[in-house]
């Protein structure tokens, strides 16, 4: 009797969770909870010192005050939508985990997943397509469509478009995958320009990997494929379409062969670097633990401000073959909207928010990633970060002697170029031209432009050059491959049996021998010791 | 008196709680680990995921790995442990407890804190951490344990009646017969619940891993990496055997314990 009273206060404590749960949740008709989960750190919450206010050069001023998210609501909550919204703001670590938790039933409305993740959620049919008023562009408030940079999304040219994301998932964030490096202590700029600096036994125990298997199989396979890789690069008599197509074949291959031979590749790796990191790599790569670190662009523009405040001076590097072209986008989730309207409404109005080019550029600003929207005050914001003050007027306005004409058209549209004074960054692979007359400013001046650029400091970092996105490859998602590339990242990150030398062996068969041994002598002292049969009292 | 009786029969009711708590988080997460462990990612029963760990070199490789790291910190534990130990319990020095006290410190510091700065240490002592993975890995360990064989050393030891030795003495044993047949039996004890203390925790202790051996995983990460790559299968199976690992190694220890208390434990 007693035992069934105790089961049954346990059974009604677990029924009363969710009902508490349940009871939490109501809501009164006026106010929509937006449910938004967003990668930690990837969104700017404020509390700006005084001193950092932006002040583009056509006037515009930029300051982060609050953080987005509040400033979202306020905002949203002074228009005329007919209803309140109050945000709820989570993060996630990696993609996996949003996965998971999805997959848990947690519900969120609004999440921000990466190419390949939005991919999976798209053949799980789990995303609710935007809205047609969202992707109108005949609306000036829709600033996502409006602002995104024609070559991420909006055209059927553009990778979103290529790719069937268009309207599905808004681009939030963009980037490639490089190294970074201490140019001071490394021994060539060339090691840096391949991906086998990581098997490369020069830099023993000196270069860090990101602990992904993703991140870790594109570097294998970039490797694997050098010699191919090189040589569609080189190759002549392809179109850049085709040379694209093949790069892309061979970097998202993941048959049995393909993964075999990447997880001998990712062993070497693993004996050769210092470690796979999760997050250790910034502060590893700033206090001078290694001299090269496998990093998302974002991040490492993130790290190379970091390590100036430290006065040192840190490179990024794409290398040669390849580099992983990567996109997180806002998606909606049909279990969170389940049809509600207002939900959606609000969601597609967060990221429009999100998109408005003086919110892009807070965003960026505070966390070093790039964003996808290409707006004037986007690129002012880049000239301003890193270009030459070219008004004589300014007061930060100083006599340079050449300047690199670096240029983002790609991105940005035609015309698109910011200059940067080649006395305090160099680039690495600059062509000197002297006919370069577009502008009245730099007539007079060396101007150097053209050539193949693989390293650079914040401003290649954040915004490669064309010929990097050229040779750049969106990895997609493993599909059904996925379960057998993720045993191999776990069997290259497990000790395999066989890998173990006989010297250790040797030495564990002589501890074990030596225990055993301890224990055989204790067990039989008295006969040993003192040559008399133990005494039953004991 | 009508009081006194229902009070007498709440107090049974005041276990309801830890009840509760028990089916919540042990009995409960215990059984789907059995049922995950058992089916497939479809949910039919199967034995794969055992045949999986066993003809894996990989995850036998682990197994032993962490093993090897459980076992070697254990001992180095117990030789620094001991001596410490026995100081303290037999020294007449007053303050004794604010030397124990020092031992123990460092437990109530944020472990992954105290990782982070051995890191540091020994960077500034090898310059390169990642060229002596395991021996780093051992130290790491050591640090973080040591405290949890102190104890139950400390604390077997200093219950030691005097009395007994003194008479070994006054009977002619010398100092090494005396620790040999009056000390070292009667503390076997402590001993034994110093090692379940930190073989146990020592095998899945992935933290002290990560920042410290080139990310090798032992036990813990590999249940976490198949449990981040949505593999609750393999994951739970891998957790099932080492719970009865851990079974069996209790079970071995406390039929070694029978006749001694389970000294010290009490204390943390």
């Amino acid at each position: 009797m007693r035992k069934m009273r105790i089961a049954a206060v346990a059974a009604a404590c677990l029924f009363a969770v969710p009902v508490f749960a349940a009871a939490g949740c109501t809501k009164t008709d006026e106010t929509v909870v937006l449910r938004v989960a967003n990668w930690e750190e990837y969104i700017d919450l404020g509390g700006w010192g005084e001193d950092e206010l932006i002040e583009l050069a056509d006037g515009t001023e930029i300051f982060g005050e609050n953080s987005v998210v509040d400033d979202f609501t306020e905002w949203f909550n002074s228009q005329n939508y007919g209803f309140d919204v109050r945000v709820e703001y989570s993060t996630f670590g990696t993609n996996e985990d949003l996965y998971n938790q999805l997959n848990l039933g947690d519900v969120y409305d609004l999440v921000c997943p990466s190419d390949y993740m939005i991919m999976k959620l798209l053949a799980e049919d789990k995303i609710q397509p935007f809205s047609a008023d969202f992707m109108d562009t005949e609306n000036p408030d829709n600033y996502y469509i409006n602002g995104v940079s024609e070559y991420i999304d909006g055209t059927d040219e553009s990778i979103f478009g290529q790719y069937g994301w268009s309207g599905i998932a808004a681009c939030y964030m963009w980037g490639t995958t490089g190294l970074v490096y201490n140019p001071e202590i490394i021994g060539s700029e060339a090691d840096v320009a391949a991906w086998d600096i990581l098997t490369n036994s020069d830099y023993e125990k000196s270069v860090t990997v990101k602990d992904n298997v993703r991140d870790a199989y594109f570097a294998a396979l970039s490797i694997l494929f050098k010699d191919e890789l090189d040589e569609i690069n080189a190759d002549e008599n392809m179109t850049e379409e085709e040379k694209s197509a093949a790069r892309s074949e061979l970097l998202n291959s993941t048959d049995k062969e393909t993964i075999a031979a990447a997880e001998d590749i990712l062993k070497d790796i693993k004996q050769n670097v210092y470690s796979f990191e999760t997050d250790s790599g910034k502060s590893d790569m700033v206090t001078g633990k290694v001299i090269a670190n496998f990093q998302w662009s974002g991040d490492a523009v993130y790290i190379m401000d970091q390590a100036d405040e430290e006065d040192t001076e840190l490179w990024y590097s794409v290398p040669d073959e390849s580099t992983n072209l990567w996109f997180d986008g806002w998606v909606m989730l049909k279990d969170g909207i389940d049809g509600n309207k207002n939900r959606q409404i609000a969601s597609e109005a967060f990221v429009n928010f999100l998109s408005r080019p003086d919110i892009a550029v807070r965003n960026m600003y505070y966390i070093g990633y790039t964003s996808s929207i290409a707006a004037d005050e986007v690129y002012n914001y880049f000239d301003w970060c890193y270009g030459v003050v070219t008004d004589p007027e300014s007061e930060d306005y100083y006599e340079f002697d050449n300047v690199y004409v670096y240029d983002v058209s790609y991105f940005f549209g035609e015309d698109s170029y910011i200059y940067i004074d080649m006395d305090t960054v160099e680039v690495e692979g600059a062509a000197l031209t002297h006919d370069y007359d577009d502008d009245d400013y730099v007539a007079g001046y060396p101007v150097y432009s053209g050539g193949t650029i693989s390293r650079g400091r914040q401003a290649f970092t954040q915004y490669p050059t064309a010929d990097i996105i050229d040779r750049s490859v969106v990895m997609l998602d493993f599909g059904d491959d996925l379960a057998a590339i993720n045993q191999m990242w776990i069997n290259v990150r497990c000790l395999d049996i066989v890998d173990i030398s006989v010297t250790t062996v040797v030495i564990v068969a002589v501890i074990i021998v030596a225990i055993a041994a301890a224990i055989v002598l204790y067990r039989f002292r008295y006969r040993i010791f003192y040559d008399r049969p133990r005494r039953k009292a004991m | 008196m009508t009081k006194a009786l229902k009070l007498r029969f709440n107090r049974k009711q005041l276990c309801i709680p830890y009840a509760a708590f028990l089916i919540l988080f042990v009995i409960c997460p215990l059984l789907v680990i059995i049922y995950f462990a058992f089916t497939n990612g479809t949910g039919q029963f199967t034995f794969d995921n055992l045949v999986n760990f066993f003809t894996n070199t990989n995850t036998l490789g682990t197994l032993l790995n962490s093993i090897a790291i459980a076992v070697v910190t254990t001992i180095i534990c117990l030789v620094i442990a001991y001596p410490v130990a026995y100081i303290l319990a037999r020294s007449k020095f007053k303050k004794k407890y604010v030397l124990l006290m020092l031992f123990v410190l460092p437990m109530w510091i944020n472990f992954t804190l105290r990782i982070t700065a051995l890191k540091e240490i020994l960077t500034a002592i090898e310059t390169n951490i990642a060229v002596y993975p395991f021996l780093n890995t051992i130290i790491g360990m050591t640090y973080d344990f040591l405290p949890f064989m102190i104890l139950p050393l400390y604390t077997s030891l200093s219950k030691l009646d005097k009395s007994l030795t003194e008479a070994a003495e006054d009977l002619g044993a010398n100092g090494f017969t005396v620790f040999m047949r009056v000390v070292l039996p009667l503390s076997v004890p402590g001993i034994i619940s110093g090692v379940t203390m930190v073989l146990l925790p020592s095998m899945t202790n992935y933290v002290v891993l990560d920042m410290l051996y080139n990310s090798t995983y032992i036990m813990g990460s590999l249940i976490g990496s198949y449990f981040a790559h949505f593999d609750w299968n393999n994951g739970s199976m891998i957790s099932l055997i080492l719970l009865i690992i851990i079974f069996i190694i209790t079970l071995a220890t406390n039929r070694f314990n029978d006749s001694g208390e389970t000294a010290g434990r009490n204390l943390l």
